[in-house]
């Protein structure tokens, strides 16, 4: 058809806005307060080890594309523990980097990821969440759900069912995962918790919630979330509620979000981040958004996966 | 890359609608549809105002890995997601559809789950597909247990949709809720859509069968068939209450004052192909022709007001000869 439409109503064409790209996303580090109680020279030891394998990234994304547009960014938790002020921390963090040769793009909050800016961006990304269906699954009955949890597959039959089966002793069954070979890794999820009415969302569901953001596919009504804002220097506020979700520190740097990611994380983020893989491999990101990263990606002559876990890569490095 | 294709190589679409009234004492404002229609809480719901009310939800997801009905008994296994979407029209009907993409032939393995969520609507068969058995499968009765049931998708949605609470659930009359189950297979390349068979099975299922080019969108393929099972809903609703109503029976009055809601909430809403692709408005040419919906609605409405008109004549009378 070559005639457009003459009448039009915007309320019944909803837009998704587009964010800029870059080619990688490379986490420089994931502080807690454990890592801050160490002091200056836990910082400094940390960016050290994360350097060699920092130039690896950049190195790697130069093999891709002639100029490759490479951003850094740093995570700071405010959400399970408060400690310290934006004023006294940032300035710090960036010194370290810095004496390791590295700089900080992009700083981020790990609050951001449950609600930014009024926008509780963890409870849609939940709403997002589609179970994996186990084989028989024909739609006739709604998918097993363990409220606040997610599976990569069919947990062991639990005590009901074996009620039900009227077994005096019921045989311990295995629970399975789906698109095992052969043996099982089964990995059930927690994704909040709830005290006293308070939910709290747990790390790798917010960890989840990053790596989305990183990947530009989060939005709301159309619109981004966590969108950077630039804050280029000191002073920073004293308090973590008054900084935004996430700044921008380098005003030369490539966009926040890329088409792929990479962590250099300690070791013992490894667990956090299998569970990362097995939320990301059931979120169903915003289809136009999907869309506008791979047409992006396709215009550059770049493959982009359709798999979202197959976007994120990680390097581990050894320590605690 | 085609309307049909979020799938690689798609062979064909297929659905099911379920359709009835809202369950609420008058027909909802748009911002309580609209509110009724959030099923998640980061998408838009997609109004218009004209030609008339018209809301469509966001679509929701179901996965799924199971076989698909097929004549013959040929057992093809597919995996993929369900999209499920509900529309209210004119704050007065609520309408679910399950729907889903075929794609061709595909590997014999599944994918890890991603993959799939990468194609939303989209079920991809493990192996070859029969897409004629398929086809035959899906439109022909019920689905057995492992067999891909979108009807039970379509009415799970459209009981959550109806327990909202903005709904007072007491509807100004009684009706039955229809079920239409469609079937899409592709046009044969440089042939336009059609209509190939309106099928009115019992206990309320309706089965269509379309040939649909790949241009078109399973979007669009779903709001004609919505448009399809509305109007026959209303056809088929206003007939029964006509009868129930013994209209030019002896008690002439009570019959009239009984059609009373049907003047209230429906003939206003009947409008074929006010929210349907240009591209898919000349299929309902086909139903126009035979067996003529249209007709037969104008000529039951044209019943009620000349009924009406009567009584108005006859109360008039009354009360001049009162006097």
């Amino acid at each position: 058809m070559t005639d457009a439409a003459v009448y039009r109503e915007t309320t019944a064409q909803p837009r998704t806005q587009s964010v800029p790209l870059a080619h990688v996303s490379l986490e420089l580090g994931h502080l807690y307060m454990e890592d801050f109680e160490g002091g200056a020279d836990r910082l400094a030891e940390h960016f050290a080890r994360v350097r060699p394998w920092a130039d690896a990234v950049h190195a790697m994304a130069a093999v891709e594309a002639r100029r490759p547009r490479v951003s850094t960014c740093f995570l700071i938790d405010d959400y399970f523990t408060r400690f310290s002020t934006p004023a006294e921390l940032v300035p710090m963090v960036l010194a370290q980097a810095e004496k390791a040769g590295l700089t900080i793009d992009y700083l981020a909050r790990e609050s951001a990821c449950a609600v930014a800016d009024g926008t509780a961006v963890a409870e849609a990304v939940e709403s997002r969440l589609v179970d994996s269906p186990a084989p028989g699954s024909d739609g006739s009955r709604p998918p097993a759900r363990e409220t606040g949890w997610l599976a990569n597959g069919e947990r062991a039959p639990g005590l009901e069912t074996a009620l039900e089966a009227m077994a005096h002793v019921a045989p311990w069954q295995p629970p399975r995962e789906t698109g095992a070979r052969r043996h099982s890794v089964f990995l059930d999820v927690e994704l909040w918790d709830e005290k006293d009415g308070r939910r709290t969302w747990s790390c790798p569901f917010l960890a989840a919630v990053w790596q989305l953001a990183r990947l530009g596919l989060l939005r709301h009504l159309g619109e981004p979330v966590l969108s950077p804002r630039s804050w280029p220097e000191a002073p920073f506020p004293r308090d973590w509620d008054d900084l935004p979700p996430v700044i921008q520190l380098n005003p030369a740097a490539a966009p926040f979000a890329a088409y792929r990611t990479w962590s250099a994380l300690p070791t013992r983020f490894l667990p956090i981040e299998h569970a990362v893989r097995v939320l990301l491999d059931q979120i169903e990101a915003d289809p136009q958004a999907m869309r506008q990263a791979a047409d992006r990606a396709a215009g550059e002559g770049l493959p982009l996966p359709d798999e979202i876990p197959e976007r994120i890569s990680y390097v581990f490095y050894p320590g605690t | 890359m085609t309307a049909w294709g979020r799938a690689a190589d798609p062979v064909l679409i297929c659905g099911e609608v379920r359709t009835g009234l809202l369950q609420h004492s008058e027909s909802l404002p748009a911002r309580a549809v609209a509110d009724l229609l959030r099923l998640r809480p980061d998408e838009r719901v997609r109004i218009s105002e004209r030609p008339n009310g018209y809301a469509v939800s966001p679509e929701v997801l179901t996965g799924v890995d199971c076989r698909l009905p097929a004549a013959g008994g040929a057992r093809t296994r597919v995996v993929g997601t369900v999209a499920a979407r509900a529309v209210v029209t004119e704050g007065r009907m609520l309408q679910a559809t399950a729907s889903i993409v075929v794609a061709g032939p595909g590997p014999d393995v599944r994918h890890p789950w991603s993959h799939y969520l990468a194609r939303p609507g989209v079920v991809e068969p493990l192996g070859k597909l029969p897409e004629r058995a398929v086809a035959d499968g899906l439109l022909a009765g019920r689905a057995r247990p492992g067999e891909l049931d979108l009807g039970a998708v379509a009415e799970r949605l459209l009981a959550r949709v109806a327990r909202h609470r903005a709904l007072d659930q007491r509807a100004p009359f009684k009706s039955r809720r229809t079920r239409l189950r469609w079937v899409a297979l592709r046009a044969l390349d440089g042939e336009g859509p059609s209509l190939d068979s309106f099928t009115l099975a019992e206990d309320g299922l309706r089965t269509v069968e379309l040939r649909l080019p790949a241009r078109v969108s399973p979007a669009a393929a779903a709001a004609l068939c919505e448009d399809l099972a509305l109007h026959d809903w209303l056809l088929t609703t206003l007939v029964r209450m006509v009868e129930r109503s013994r209209l030019g029976s002896a008690d002439a009055p009570e019959a009239v004052l009984s059609l009373r809601p049907a003047v209230d909430h429906l003939l206003h809403l009947w409008m074929p192909t006010a929210h349907v692709d240009r591209t898919l408005a000349p299929l309902w040419d086909v139903l126009e022709r035979e067996p003529g919906f249209t007709r037969q609605w104008q000529t039951l409405v044209q019943r009620i007001r000349d009924q009406l008109a009567l009584q108005a004549i006859t109360l008039r009378r009354d009360a001049l000869t009162a006097h």
